[in-house]
């Protein structure tokens, strides 16, 4: 039987469902918070209600930016650390059998562990929420980094070889580049990572920011405004992702794009 | 310029080259040809130093090299003319210097108005171009070419090794042009070395070149 090949659709059609995916969303969330009990589920008016209440008091901009600083700085450490360690790992073989423990452990800790540890130690504030990102979101670079300087193009490395490369050379003209891809990926997703991990540890180990906020509203049974961080935390990604993640991927792949076209 | 002596190479249990003895002089350019699989990389390999031999001796008077592959083995991420200024700046040449360089090799090899493109947006025997440009611009003593023009079409194989001769004759390179192709080894080298299938290495005789590339002809339609 012949195999039928999907037809590619336009920008604008992609948009469109993209668009009517947005809208089942919002509808399915009207229909049940008009059949469900207000305590457990707010509807989409009441949220918007909340949250104007929030940015009216500017509740939400002074947490918002305390997470934003604590979400950036942990990601800013863990990525670097994942990306160095990384690097340092596909190069020597020996440091990769060394940290292989050490990735075993830190991809499969439950991050909740991970956060209660992260208060033990550090106490209640900035760093524990800090260190709990950074430490969340290291082993998915350290491993993404690896993979990708294993897959440089071997025939690249010895034309470099052979013209004489220096090893700064070498690595800013051929392995950067080759790594490229799979770190723009692993970043992409220790971004997601480390919302949910920022969010985790401002719950569990911090006295601010939009974590404890959603953990107050909740004790207090303010359900509008629980939902209300909810849409901020979405908003707070969809910033990450598409004013910063993306434009970033379409700069250091551009030549894939080429490549595809 | 180039001397092997005694060489032997093996992969594995694999013998690729046993007692091998092969002299180029300075300014040659020498063809290698012969089936697939006989160690023709391999001796152009000994040469650039980043296989060494298991027993004899390779010596080579210059490791100035120049390297064109068979594919053009471009940098994906880098356009033309960078991907020839980054063989400059290996050589310790300053970032600014080595684009103007490699300008004017775009222009040597007749790719104007492509410096800025990408390999992807270049067509395979273009790309060749810029690696033919790149191994010049490196301003190589010796020049190694591994089947570079395979799979291009008669008359763009022409045109590169017209190129190719024009630069390498004007520069004093030496050359040695790997390739299957007895044809296009008489295009463009000085000398020929056939290695067999029994791994020995057979001096051509060239004072006859057509009778020779009749020859070849004629024994490769006789195996059909």
């Amino acid at each position: 039987m012949a195999k039928t090949v999907p037809s590619p659709v336009s920008k604008r059609t992609r948009y469109v469902y993209a668009a009517l995916g947005a809208v089942f969303i919002i509808v399915v969330w009207q229909i049940l918070s008009m059949v469900t009990d207000p305590i457990n589920m707010a509807s989409p008016v009441a949220t918007v209600k909340a949250l104007g209440h929030l940015a009216a008091s500017r509740t939400l901009w002074s947490q918002l930016l305390i997470t934003l600083r604590r979400l950036v700085i942990g990601l800013a450490i863990g990525a670097v650390l994942g990306l160095a360690l990384g690097v340092l790992a596909g190069l020597q073989p020996r440091a990769r059998s060394f940290f292989e423990p050490i990735r075993w452990v830190g991809m499969t800790m439950p991050a909740v562990v991970l956060a209660v540890l992260a208060l033990l130690w550090l106490g209640l504030g900035n760093g524990p929420v800090t260190f709990l990102v950074a430490l969340i979101v290291m082993p998915g670079m350290y491993v993404n980094t690896v993979a990708g300087i294993l897959a440089v193009d071997s025939r690249l490395l010895e034309m470099g070889r052979i013209y004489h490369f220096p090893r700064r050379l070498l690595f800013a003209e051929v392995y950067l580049p080759g790594i490229a891809s799979p770190v723009m990926a692993g970043l992409t997703l220790a971004t997601g990572i480390a919302v949910r991990a920022v969010v985790l540890g401002e719950v569990l180990a911090a006295m601010s920011g939009i974590g404890h906020a959603f953990s107050r509203a909740e004790s207090f049974l303010n359900t509008p405004e629980v939902f209300a961080w909810v849409v901020v935390l979405l908003a707070l990604m969809a910033l990450l992702e598409f004013g910063a993640l993306r434009p970033l991927k379409r700069r250091v792949t551009r030549w894939q794009k080429l490549k595809e076209g | 310029m180039i001397t092997f002596e005694h060489v032997r190479k093996t992969f594995d249990s694999l013998v690729v080259l046993d007692d091998l003895d092969l002299r180029i002089a300075e300014n040659e350019i020498v063809g290698i040809v012969g089936p697939s699989g006989v160690g023709k990389t391999t001796i152009l390999k000994l040469i650039t130093g980043i296989a060494a031999p298991d027993s004899g001796k390779v010596e080579v008077a210059d490791r100035r090299i120049g390297y064109v592959f068979q594919e053009p083995r471009l940098l994906p991420w880098r356009t033309a003319q960078d991907n020839i200024a980054v063989v400059l700046r290996a050589q310790g040449m300053g970032k600014a210097g080595a684009r103007q360089a490699a300008g004017s090799w775009i222009e040597r090899v007749g790719l104007q108005g492509f410096a800025g493109y990408y390999p992807a947006e270049l067509s395979g025997g273009m790309a060749q171009r810029v690696s033919i440009a790149r191994a010049f611009a490196a301003e190589p003593r010796i020049l190694l070419m591994d089947e570079p023009f395979s799979n291009m079409d008669l008359e763009l194989k022409g045109s590169l090794i017209g190129i190719l001769q024009t630069i390498a004759r004007e520069r004093k390179t030496t050359v040695v042009y790997v390739t299957h192709e007895l044809i296009e080894a008489l295009q463009i080298a000085d000398r020929i070395v056939e290695l067999t299938a029994e791994r020995r290495l057979r001096e051509l005789d060239l004072v006859d070149r057509r009778k020779v590339a009749l020859d070849w002809l004629s024994s490769s339609l006789g195996r059909l």
